[in-house]
Parts: C-alpha cells; sequence; structure tokens
C-alpha cells in the first residue's frame, strides 16, 4: 500500500515539473486536471487511513470529480469559447522554471527533513516534500506567467499543495474533515468567480493578458 | 438566536437582488436598522447563539460586529442617494451583494470555529468582490482581479496555517472542538513549534485581507475604484474582521505563553505598513488612493498596538473604533468629491470650502481627525498606543512610529489643502444634498461623543477583549 502512495507522490513531482516546461495551454490544463486526480487519490494510499469509512470514500470521489473533471472542464471550455491564444507566454523562460522547480525540489527536501522529526507517527517524507513542492511551484506560476487563466491554474496547483499538506497533517478524523471541507470550498470559490472575472476580461480587452492590467500603479 | 444577524441579511440579498431598485433600496435601509438592533440584543446578552458549537459572542467579536452594524447603517443611508445619482446597470446586485457582504462580515465577527471564521472571511471576499467591478471599467477591472487573486492566496495561506494549528492540537494530545474558546482554554498544552508555524500563516494570511504590507497591494486599487460607499464599507468594516481573524491567532498563541513571540511579529507588519504608507502618500495623486493609505497606516497603527501589549493595546481597540468611524465618514465625502468635479485625480478638484462648504467640513473634519488631532477619537488612542510602548521600553519602534506619523500627516496635509483651497474655476457636475452630507456628520460627532464619554458597557467589553492578549488600563 505504501508503495502504490509513494508511486502517486512521485506522479505528482512529475506533473509539477511538466506544467513548469510546457508551452500549450490545453496540455497544461490537461496536466492540472491529471494533477489533481493523482492527488485526490493520495489519501487512499496514505498510511494513516487503514480503516475507511463510506463518508470520506464518497468524498474522495467529489474530490476527484471537481479537481479531475469539473474544474479543467470548466477551464478548456472556456479557453475555448474566448479563443484565448494558445502559448503560455512565460515572463521566466521554461527552461529557467524548470530549473526553479528542481531548486524548489531540493530545498523542500531539506525542509521536509527537518520537519519530519517533529511530526507525530511516521509520515513518509516523500508526501511533504510533495506537499511543499507542489505549493511553492503554484506560487512560481502563479507569479511568472502572463496570462490571467495561467494564474488561475498556478493558484489550482497551490491548493493541491496544500491538500497534500492536510493529508500528510491529519491524523485523527476531526481534522481529516476539515482538509475537505475547507479545500472543497477554496477551489469552488476561487474558480467561479476567477471564471466569471475572466469572462469579463476578454469581453473588456479582447485578450487575457494580465499584461494589460496595468493602469493602476503605486 | 444569535445566527439570525448573520441569515437576515443574507436572506434580505436573495430578495433585494430579485425586486425592482426602489424597493431594494428600501430594504437596504431596513436591514442595516434591524441588523442594528440585533446587534444590540447580542450585545445585551439576550440573544444565545443556536449552534454554539461555531458560533459564539466574544468581548473581541461583539466589538466589531457593533462598528460594522454602526456604520453600515450610515453608509446605507448614503448609498441610496448615492446610487440615486450614480447610473449603475446593475444596481440590485449592487445592494444584494451589499448586504451578502454584511451577512459574511456578522458570520466572521461572531465565529467562535477556526474553520468558520476561515470560511467567513473567505467569503467577505466572494461578497465583495461584485461591488469592486461595479463600473465595470477597464481600471476597475484590474483592481478586481488584483483583489481576488491576491486575497484568495492569502486566504489559502490562512487555511494552511489553521492545520498546522489543528496539528499542534494533535501533536498536544488536545482533545474536543477546534473553537478559540477550547483552544484559548487548552493553550498550555498546544504543541509551541506548530503553533507558531500556524500563526505565521494566518498573519500572512488574514493580514492580506487586513492590508498589513507587504502585502497591501491590492488595497489602493480596490478602495479607489469601488463606488464611494463601498469603499467606506471595505476601509470601516471589512479590514476590521480582517483584523479580528489575526487578533484571535494572537489571543491564541498569548495564552499559550508565545505573546512575546506573535507580538513582535505584529509590531513588525505594523511599522513596515506605515512607512510603506508614509512612502507612497507623498505623490498621490488621487484622492481616494490618499485614504486607501491612510487605512494601510491604521491598519499598521492598530497591529502594532496589540502587539505592543498592555496599555497600547487598550489604545489599538479605541483606534479600531475610531478609525473606522472617521475613515468611514471620509470615504463618504470622498464620494461627493467625486460626483461633484466628476474626477478622482486631486488636479482636477480645488477650492471645495466654496464650491462645497458642507462636505468640505465633514472632509476637513475627517483629516484633522485622522491624523490624531482633538476632539476627534484617534487623538487619545494614539496618545495611549505611544504611552504604553514608552511603559514597554520599545523606544526605538516606537521613534519609527512617530516618524512614520508626522510623515504621512506631512504628505497628506498638502494634498488636502489643495483639494480644499487650490484653485478651481471650472463647472460642478453635481450639488451636494443634505442627504449625502448628514451620514458623514453623524460618523463624525459619534467619534467626538466617543472620545468624551465612552459608555461603560462598551468600556467593559473592551477590557476584556484586551485583557486575554495581555492589556489593560493599567499598563
Amino acid at each position: 500500500m505504501i508503495h502504490s502512495a509513494e508511486i502517486l507522490l512521485s506522479l505528482t513531482l512529475l506533473s509539477v515539473l511538466l506544467s513548469l516546461t510546457s508551452h500549450r495551454l490545453i496540455l497544461l490544463i490537461y496536466i492540472l486536471a491529471f494533477q489533481g486526480i493523482v492527488v485526490s487519490l493520495v489519501p487512499l494510499f496514505h498510511e494513516h487511513n487503514q480503516a475507511m469509512t463510506m463518508g470520506s470514500i464518497l468524498m474522495l470521489q467529489v474530490m476527484i470529480f471537481i479537481k479531475g473533471i469539473l474544474i479543467p472542464g470548466f477551464m478548456l471550455s472556456a479557453v475555448r469559447k474566448i479563443k484565448i491564444r494558445r502559448e503560455v507566454e512565460p515572463l521566466i523562460g521554461y527552461h529557467a522554471s524548470l530549473f526553479i522547480g528542481l531548486i524548489i525540489i531540493v530545498v523542500s527536501a531539506f525542509m521536509a527533513d527537518r520537519i519530519q522529526g517533529s511530526l507525530p507517527g511516521k509520515s513518509s517524507v516523500l508526501i511533504i516534500i510533495t506537499a511543499i513542492t507542489t505549493l511553492a511551484s503554484g506560487l512560481f506560476l502563479l507569479m511568472s506567467r502572463r496570462k490571467a487563466i495561467t494564474q488561475v491554474i498556478g493558484y489550482l496547483m497551490m491548493e493541491n499543495g496544500i491538500y497534500l499538506f492536510g493529508t500528510a497533517l491529519a491524523r485523527q478524523t476531526h481534522a481529516q474533515h476539515i482538509v475537505e471541507f475547507g479545500v472543497l470550498l477554496d477551489i469552488l470559490v476561487g474558480i467561479m468567480v476567477m471564471g466569471i472575472v475572466l469572462n469579463n476580461i476578454n469581453s473588456t480587452f479582447d485578450d487575457v493578458d494580465t499584461v494589460h492590467l496595468g493602469q493602476l500603479k503605486y | 438566536m444569535l445566527e439570525l444577524t448573520c441569515l437576515i441579511p443574507f436572506i434580505a440579498g436573495i430578495i433585494a437582488i430579485f425586486l425592482p431598485i426602489k424597493i431594494g433600496r428600501g430594504i437596504l435601509v431596513l436591514t442595516a436598522l434591524s441588523h442594528l438592533v440585533l446587534t444590540v440584543m447580542a450585545w445585551l446578552g439576550n440573544t444565545k447563539p443556536a449552534l454554539p458549537q461555531y458560533f459564539s459572542t466574544s468581548p473581541e467579536g461583539l466589538l466589531v460586529l457593533l462598528v460594522t452594524s454602526f456604520i453600515f447603517l450610515f453608509i446605507s443611508i448614503y448609498a441610496v442617494s448615492y446610487l440615486s445619482e450614480t447610473e449603475i446597470t446593475s444596481e440590485p446586485i449592487y445592494i444584494g451583494c451589499t448586504l451578502f457582504f454584511l451577512a459574511s462580515m456578522s458570520m466572521a465577527a461572531l465565529a467562535d470555529h477556526l474553520i468558520v471564521q476561515w470560511i467567513a472571511i473567505e467569503a467577505t471576499t466572494l461578497m465583495s468582490a461584485p461591488l469592486i467591478f461595479l463600473h465595470r471599467s477597464k481600471s476597475a477591472l484590474e483592481a478586481t482581479w488584483k483583489y481576488v487573486l491576491i486575497c484568495s492566496v492569502g486566504i489559502a495561506l490562512a487555511l494552511l496555517g489553521c492545520f498546522f494549528v489543528v496539528l499542534a492540537m494533535d501533536i498536544g494530545n488536545v482533545q474536543g472542538a477546534i473553537t478559540f474558546s477550547a483552544l484559548n482554554k487548552a493553550a498550555a498544552q498546544l504543541n509551541p513549534l506548530w503553533l507558531k508555524v500556524g500563526f505565521i500563516f494566518l498573519v500572512i494570511g488574514y493580514g492580506t485581507k487586513m492590508g498589513l504590507a507587504p502585502m497591501h497591494t491590492w488595497l489602493p486599487d480596490a478602495h479607489s475604484e469601488a463606488p464611494s460607499p463601498a469603499s467606506a464599507l471595505l476601509s470601516g468594516a471589512l479590514l476590521n474582521c480582517a483584523f479580528l481573524g489575526v487578533y484571535r491567532s494572537h489571543q491564541l498563541l498569548f495564552q499559550a505563553g508565545l505573546g512575546e513571540f506573535s507580538g513582535n511579529i505584529l509590531i513588525g507588519f505594523g511599522l513596515l505598513s506605515m512607512l510603506v504608507s508614509a512612502v507612497f502618500i507623498y505623490n498621490q495623486t488621487d484622492y481616494k488612493r490618499m485614504l486607501a493609505y491612510s487605512s494601510i497606516e491604521n491598519m499598521g497603527i492598530i497591529a502594532f498596538g496589540v502587539g505592543v501589549g498592555g496599555l497600547a493595546t487598550y489604545g489599538a481597540v479605541l483606534h479600531l473604533i475610531h478609525h473606522s468611524l472617521i475613515k468611514s465618514s471620509l470615504f463618504l465625502s470622498s464620494g461627493n468629491i467625486l460626483l461633484g468635479y466628476g474626477s478622482k485625480l486631486i488636479a482636477k478638484t480645488g477650492n471645495m470650502a466654496k464650491v462645497f462648504p458642507k462636505t468640505f467640513v465633514a472632509f476637513f473634519a475627517g483629516f484633522v481627525g485622522i491624523s490624531g488631532f482633538p476632539p476627534f477619537g484617534i487623538f487619545v488612542s494614539e496618545l495611549l498606543i505611544i504611552m504604553g510602548a514608552f511603559q514597554q521600553g520599545r523606544n526605538i519602534s516606537i521613534s519609527i512610529f512617530i516618524l512614520a506619523l508626522v510623515l504621512i500627516f506631512a504628505g497628506a496635509s498638502r494634498l488636502v489643502m489643495k483639494i480644499s483651497f487650490g484653485k478651481w474655476d471650472d463647472d460642478i457636475l453635481l450639488d451636494e444634498t443634505m442627504a449625502r452630507v448628514l451620514p458623514s456628520y453623524a460618523l463624525l460627532l459619534t467619534s467626538i461623543i466617543l472620545c468624551i464619554w465612552l459608555p461603560d458597557s462598551l468600556y467593559q467589553t473592551i477590557l476584556s477583549a484586551i485583557a486575554t492578549v495581555g492589556g489593560s488600563v493599567n499598563g
């Protein structure tokens, strides 16, 4: 069981690196969908949760649906409907992004090593590494990409990182539900509002490039 | 039932969206009135929460609720007149969202559960975003985008902070609900390391919403692009609710014996916010942005006062009340200026003392008040914070504090003088009316009255609110 968890976590790390190098918007959304499904599956194989209740299995399915299907589908339709240009248009180049991603992994491995000693029980180090990496790379993606929709993708990646963190830390039953409930709301909220705003950004500018959002200075 | 305080504005908001504009405006004022009544009932202890595991009446929550409810009433009276003068395509949505916004802010003030409070603060972002985007211009869009994105990142980090607090509970083997009241009782058993980490994330998360530098970048845009009644609400009510999140986290750390750690962080953020606003206020070209930077400064002052502890905490809570009253009054006056001159640029205004005498009185008095001159309450609160900081022996930070205050006064007074007495010989667009001046007067007058006579129940509530973070009037 633990091995499958580690495979999933490695896949998450891979998807993070892929997302940092992908040139095409559609591909980026597919990677995000993949990452969402993998991340939602992690609690199933995580060692703390030997006994799955009906409620938590149902929750798991809801998470997979939202993270893997609903939100990526929503974004894909947004990209198609408002004809956003298909390139990612980074402010920091793909190779540099990849390099920064690798540095983030090294730093998070270092941090996870320090953190692990103070954690209760035997949490796997890899899940903490993956959580910090996903969180930090999401933030980086949010800051280093020009388009509004790629900023949303970065934000969602950050959310995935927080979800992983919650999974790693949740030990008792009452904590677990908080993790899921909180992230559910957060994702829905983030995407709905941003989706609406995105639509309007497009109709006002005919483009979804946040470089044009430079009217308000200091 | 305490939850009615959140439910009534919410239901009224849904109704207002589907009704014609005229009835909607009536609903806005009526809801504001009934909300104030409910708040006073909660204040008198006549209402009990129906869900005690999620909601409770903490003294600091009651204070914020009362301030919110009070200024909301005057802002809604102003808004009725303001809305009839401006052409807004989606006014029912504006009224509905204002009421939802009130509901989410009341929820944040009354929440006791860590996650419920988090949800409430998240909801305030969601509900206020349409208010900022009301004018549907390019710059309004940019402001909304920045607001939603930056605050969402902040709120996500706050959630991570909540996880860490729960982790501190797990490690310390603390059983029970994840409410602030339960956590405060068991604070000594919580794991200190994770509590500290959690606090840092909570301060960054809620501090983003509160407008602490360097996470403040959304605030000037949002405050200047929103229509004036909404800016007044954002500045006078929303920032307090976000501050409540920071305050409660600080309270938790203080109870756990880590008050010095969290206090120093708050002092750092507070001073940085004041310095940032001192730098940026100097060359402002837009008077609403000037007021927004002043809000950042005042949030910095409040964070500083709470961080210092002792007498300064009492000053900080007073500052919170008076800042809300005076700043919302200033934003309401700025709405009149905008309607009258038709521009937010300082260069396109002037000679307000002659052209708009009534608004001039409100605006100038508000400026005098916000700069910390008597007879307004900010004079007292800033004096108490400075005295408290000297008592605690924080000489270096108090010097920075005073320097920033002087710089901000110097920077802002130049701009206010230009608006009030500068050259102006053009046509005015819209004359001032009493309905749009009286709410500002009422708010300013309240600040003066509270400065002279503080009701005993208010005084006792402030004392019990600050006692949990080591504040007292005796230093």
